[in-house]
């Protein structure tokens, strides 16, 4: 593999900048390389340290990166990391993450250009969530955690740098929204009394895995009265109802139920399955088609599903997710009665990737994974220094 | 489209002014930068018919045109 001293001397793969950390910072804001908070000076030394958990070579595309399609290296991934604060050890699932939300059916171009306000969230599944120390307790989707914050950042940065989501220009959302900086939690799988996300997707327990899905910011479901399976259910199926959500025009769509453990809880000891609850949430999350406007009723409802509301009467329900198995449930969270809702751009569909070696078989952690990680043979050297960009 | 114009065939992306950038950003990533953009006045979504068809009387002009020049 070619060492990265020798990559840096490709024209365009790296710059000289007085070793200042705000002369960094002005020249990176200046260029447009940020998500708009300073950034970490990504140092040869510091790109170095996190490649070392890379086990491709450093200047070939992992993915294309849409709307520029930039060319996703892990020098440039690398790079990213460093600049989010990222330790390398979660290097491997940063590559992960992009590779797989830049698979086909994910919808990368549309969810980076859209007018929506849907950003990518990841979740992680497996023991490398331990491992990493990634936040699946209370605020795992706020801040606080260095992994959760660190890691997102990583993502918007490549999506941003490599992959040119400048507002205006690149990335259309009429607003964004704050998940556009970092969204990235693990799921509580001790907590969680079924299968987990990444098991439900087919992959054994004990490998571990991303799942990257076109995702709006979590709205919240309170219930603190409901004791019963079917009541909880009920309160949640009537916050998935959201006459404005993506989703409802997408025959395809597959937005996510995130359960708190208390609400999870609850559901499983009234004997439900999470299949059961899914077909429970289907039935009870709709509204009949008066609720919608009349020019929604005639240029959408009618149109997109010309088959079964075409010629229907106002009572006809408007199923919020159009089969129950294409909602996904995943438990997330600490203590309290919540749970959580999660709208999706709709146009997209989730794709779950698990972190292997390169013989194939699943890693079992990243320590693992680090030491079938080939090592360059001219390590850089000497350039410790100099603020290589 | 891109595609189309590298054919050499007369080919236009008709798109709404807040998208021109992101239209010539694509036009330069798929290695045709001289792509013409027709605009067209914002928004496209929750027009009426007929303010479909006013979008579609501003963009004939414009595609008449480069028919003709490549015809010519």
């Amino acid at each position: 593999m070619m060492s990265l001293a020798e990559l840096l001397k490709a024209p365009g793969a790296s710059l000289e900048c007085e070793d200042d950390f705000d002369a960094v910072n002005a020249l990176v804001r200046d260029r447009g390389w940020s998500d708009g908070l300073p950034v970490v000076p990504p140092t040869a030394r510091r790109v170095e340290e996190m490649l070392a958990y890379c086990d491709r070579p450093w200047h070939e595309a992992v993915a294309k990166i849409p709307p520029r399609w930039g060319e996703a290296t892990p020098l440039r991934l690398a790079a990213n990391a460093v600049m989010a604060g990222c330790r390398p050890e979660y290097f491997p699932l940063l590559v992960l993450a992009v590779e797989a939300m830049c698979e086909e059916p994910f919808n990368l171009y549309g969810i980076q250009a859209t007018t929506h306000l849907c950003a990518p969230l990841v979740i992680v599944n497996g023991p490398v969530a331990k491992e990493l120390d990634i936040n699946c307790g209370h605020n795992a989707f706020g801040p606080g955690w260095r992994a959760n914050a660190t890691l997102g950042r990583a993502i918007r940065l490549a999506l941003v740098n490599i992959g040119g989501a400048i507002p205006g220009r690149g990335d259309m959302s009429t607003f964004g929204a704050p998940s556009k900086y970092s969204y990235l939690a693990a799921e509580n799988e001790e907590a969680n009394p079924w299968e987990p996300l990444h098991v439900e997707q087919g992959l054994p327990r004990e490998a571990s895995a991303v799942t990257v899905i076109g995702a709006e910011c979590p709205h919240n479901v309170n219930d603190h009265e409901s004791l019963t399976a079917e009541g909880i259910l009920t309160t949640i199926a009537g916050t998935l109802i959201a006459a404005g959500a993506n989703d409802i025009y997408y025959h395809q769509a597959q937005p996510l139920v995130v359960l708190g453990p208390e609400h999870a809880k609850t559901i499983a000891d009234g004997g439900f399955s999470k299949a059961d609850a899914k077909r429970f949430l289907h039935e009870h999350a709709q509204l009949p088609m008066r609720r919608f406007s009349k020019e929604n009723i005639a240029r959408r409802l009618r149109v997109t599903f010309k088959e079964r509301l075409g010629g229907a009467g106002l009572d006809a329900p408007v199923h919020m997710v159009q089969r129950p198995e294409n909602l996904l449930i995943a438990v997330i969270g600490g203590a309290g009665k919540h749970s959580a809702v999660v709208h999706t751009f709709g146009a997209t569909k989730p794709v779950t990737r698990a972190l292997t070696l390169r013989d194939g078989s699943y890693a079992r952690s990243v320590a693992d994974f680090k030491k079938s990680t080939p090592t360059p043979t001219l390590p850089l050297r000497g350039r410790e220094n100099s603020e290589n960009i | 489209m891109c595609e189309l114009r590298r054919r050499g065939l007369a080919s236009a992306v008709i798109v709404s002014e807040p998208f021109l950038e992101l239209g010539k950003t694509q036009a330069r990533v798929f290695g045709v930068p001289d792509l013409p953009l027709l605009p067209i006045p914002h928004p496209l979504g929750g027009l009426s018919l007929e303010e479909v068809e006013a979008r579609a009387r501003h963009a004939l002009p414009q595609v008449l045109r480069l028919i003709e020049e490549r015809a010519a």
